[in-house]
């Protein structure tokens, strides 16, 4: 019996050790988790930021006069083609009618 | 004392013997029960553990008892092509503790230099009240206002994060879009259809949202070529505003819709004002000669004419003290084809008379055109019907005066005249690629294959209106419209609503363009006009020129490579020169 005694107050500490550790190390992991769970938030609103920032730089208003003073134009239905053999062919004949207009 | 100690020995040996018989006889029993005890207290401990193992530590709650203000967290919005249009950022609210305040004055004061707008007498009230905990002094700072105010190191102060609406693309679809509240909660446009339909999240805090994007049908390139092109257009034509739509004739998306003067959505009260109204959706106009199409469609669809059909409109007509008369008659009886390509008042009239006042009625609702309608950006602004609908209502109604309609309603009437007969239901979010539209005639298919041919006549031919609209390969088809404004005591002869309906390419239309010009001057570029063959037929061409690449038509090679207009520069390899 004083055994028994004995060896349950050896498993009282041990289990008492063992909750002390794992709660500690539970409230660690919270921490941790808490950490980043806060980082992720805040990513997100960097992303958030970024993605807006990016709309708002890539926002036709501002790139097409940029594009303009680059002596880039919208593009006309005279650009498009039913296969890269007529786009190719077309862009042959406005080249050689190019080069007529300048006396090349 | 010796004999003292001596007889208390004994009594505490004679006291033990009597102790000693009970002792062994309950000792088993105190240690069965101490064990027992001990190990249903290690049950309870490692059941405790195992449950705590299994079920984790459950949900746990926290209460505030301060007032705190509840903010929406609202999904992005983006155009057809997954570009940004609205999105939720973080941004810093600055409220006080008046508890906390020391030296309000000093607080005030300070604030005042950062804020140029403070309220002060509204804050020293708020202030003043010891008892209050938390007031808002300014929310949606940016961090560089935030930053600012933190300087200045005033205790009773603090920041709370929130979400604020952003919207990248400015005024872009300013009016679509609509706006939210402090609190980031729609009300109205697309911003009302993502509380009420989409969902948004209430937060405390600046916490985004988890849902996704509200994809609507709007093309950010298409939305800016047509603002674009009607800025162009108001310049050259002394405008006072300017709106058109671009909508898919089989589906009803709408991929722009513009009206200016624009509003951004980041400053809702710029969309109040009288002048900045949505043109599209909000509002409604008398169209004028534009409403011929749904005129000439209701006749020859009735089977009361064909194209061909020869109508004398020789004669002005007169009802009700009204005379309704061609601008510029050409004294001849004209077929139904001309009565279209020349506009003419009279022969419109004509016709709906022929048709009878039910008939047209009829007609126009089962066109889509009387009854209110609505999008997902909320009601369409209802059409405005005469009273009584008469002969003399008939006879105006047929040349588009009498009745107004917002122009969205009318472009979805239109569609369906030349998609096939098909009723068109106009939206702005997009449809998913697999979702089949629900086909349900209107008209039928010959009536839209003579109306497509009568439209296209209209801009190919000489005689046509609407000539100046056409773009090289594009098969462009339409009709003009010069309503003259309602005035007081009348219509006012020089105010005048010039408006052009496209669609292209005519022989199997996808797109259809509808573009209003509103007070346009006769300038150099019109001419000395104010007629829409002048200004909104050209625009709508430019519109059509633009878009058309856009949008992935291609253009007919016979017609393009008739006028190439193209200079590639091999030497540069970069420089493109075009019309």
């Amino acid at each position: 019996m004083r055994f028994v005694i004995l060896a349950a107050l050896m498993v009282t500490l041990a289990s008492a050790f063992v909750l002390y550790s794992s709660n500690y190390d539970t409230r660690q992991l919270e921490v941790r988790v808490s950490e980043q769970e806060r980082a992720i938030e805040k990513a997100r609103g960097d992303i958030a930021v970024l993605k807006a920032e990016r709309a708002h730089l890539a926002r036709p208003e501002r790139i097409e006069p940029l594009a303009r003073a680059m002596g880039l134009a919208p593009a006309s239905e005279q650009q498009l083609a039913v296969s890269p053999d007529a786009a190719l062919s077309r862009v042959m004949a406005t080249g050689s009618t190019t080069s007529q207009k300048r006396g090349d | 004392m010796e004999r003292g100690a001596s007889n208390s020995h004994v009594e505490h040996e004679a006291a033990g013997e009597v102790a000693a018989e009970p002792r062994s006889a309950n000792g088993p029993l105190r240690t069965l029960i101490a064990t027992v005890g001990v190990a249903l207290f290690f049950m309870a401990i490692g059941a405790q553990l195992v449950r705590l193992a299994l079920m984790g530590l459950g949900d746990s709650s926290i209460s505030m008892s301060e007032t705190v203000a509840q903010s929406f967290a609202r999904p992005d919005i983006v155009d057809r092509n997954g570009r940004l249009l609205a999105t939720d950022v973080e941004a810093y609210s600055l409220f006080a503790d008046p508890a906390r305040v020391i030296d309000r004055d000093e607080v005030i004061e300070k604030l005042a230099l950062v804020f140029n707008d403070l309220d002060r007498t509204s804050l020293r009230k708020d202030l003043s009240d010891r008892t209050r905990r938390f007031v808002w002094v300014r929310r949606g700072l940016s961090p560089r206002v935030a930053q600012a105010v933190h300087d200045l190191g005033l205790p009773g102060l603090d920041f709370r994060r929130e979400l604020r609406r952003a919207y990248p693309g400015g005024k872009l679809a300013g009016h679509l879009i609509g706006y939210v509240n402090i609190d980031n909660k729609g009300v109205s446009g697309i911003e009302r259809y993502v509380d009420d339909v989409v969902g948004v999240e209430s937060v405390q805090g600046a916490t985004l949202a988890e849902r996704p994007p509200v994809r609507l049908s709007i093309d950010i390139g298409v939305q800016h070529a047509v603002e674009a092109e009607l800025q162009e257009a108001m310049k050259l034509y002394e405008a006072k505003g300017a709106a058109a739509i671009v909508m898919d004739v089989n589906s009803g998306e709408v991929l722009a819709s513009a009206s200016l003067p624009g509003v951004d959505p980041a400053f809702p009260n710029t969309s109040l004002e009288p002048g900045n109204l949505d043109k599209i959706a909000g509002s409604t106009f008398e169209l004028g000669s534009v409403f011929k199409t749904l005129t000439v469609a209701m006749a020859i669809d009735a089977a009361l004419v064909t194209p061909d059909t020869i109508v004398d409109v020789r004669k002005e007509l007169s009802a009700g003290g009204f005379t309704i008369k061609d601008l510029h008659p050409l004294r001849r009886p004209l077929s139904v084809a001309e009565i279209f390509l020349h506009s003419s008042n009279v022969g419109a009239a004509m016709l709906a008379m022929q048709a009878g006042p039910q008939r047209f009625r009829d007609f126009l609702r089962q066109m889509q055109v009387l009854d209110p309608m609505r999008t997902e950006a909320g009601p369409i602004a209802p059409p405005q019907l005469p009273q009584r609908w008469g002969d003399i209502e008939t006879m105006t109604i047929a040349y588009g005066h009498g009745i107004a309609v917002a122009p969205l309603q009318f472009a979805a009437a239109a569609a369906s005249v030349v998609n096939g007969g098909r009723k068109v239901t106009p939206t702005f979010v997009k449809r998913p690629a697999d979702s089949g539209v629900a086909v349900i005639p209107l008209i039928d298919t010959a009536t839209s294959a003579k109306m497509r041919d009568l439209m296209r006549r209209n801009v190919a031919e000489r005689v046509g209106t609407g000539k100046r609209a056409e773009v090289a390969g594009y098969q462009v088809g339409g009709k003009t419209g010069t309503a003259e404004m309602p005035g007081v005591g009348g219509y006012r002869e020089k105010s005048v609503i010039s408006s052009f309906l496209a669609a292209f390419p005519m022989d199997n239309p996808r797109y259809l363009v509808f573009v209003m010009i509103f007070e346009p001057q006769g300038t150099k570029a019109s001419s000395g006009e104010v007629l829409a063959s002048l200004n909104a037929a050209p625009t709508a061409g430019r519109v059509i020129g633009r878009v058309g690449p856009l949008l992935g038509i291609l253009p007919t090679q016979a017609a393009a490579a008739g006028a190439p207009s193209v200079a590639f520069d091999a030497r540069s390899g970069a420089k493109y020169e075009t019309r």
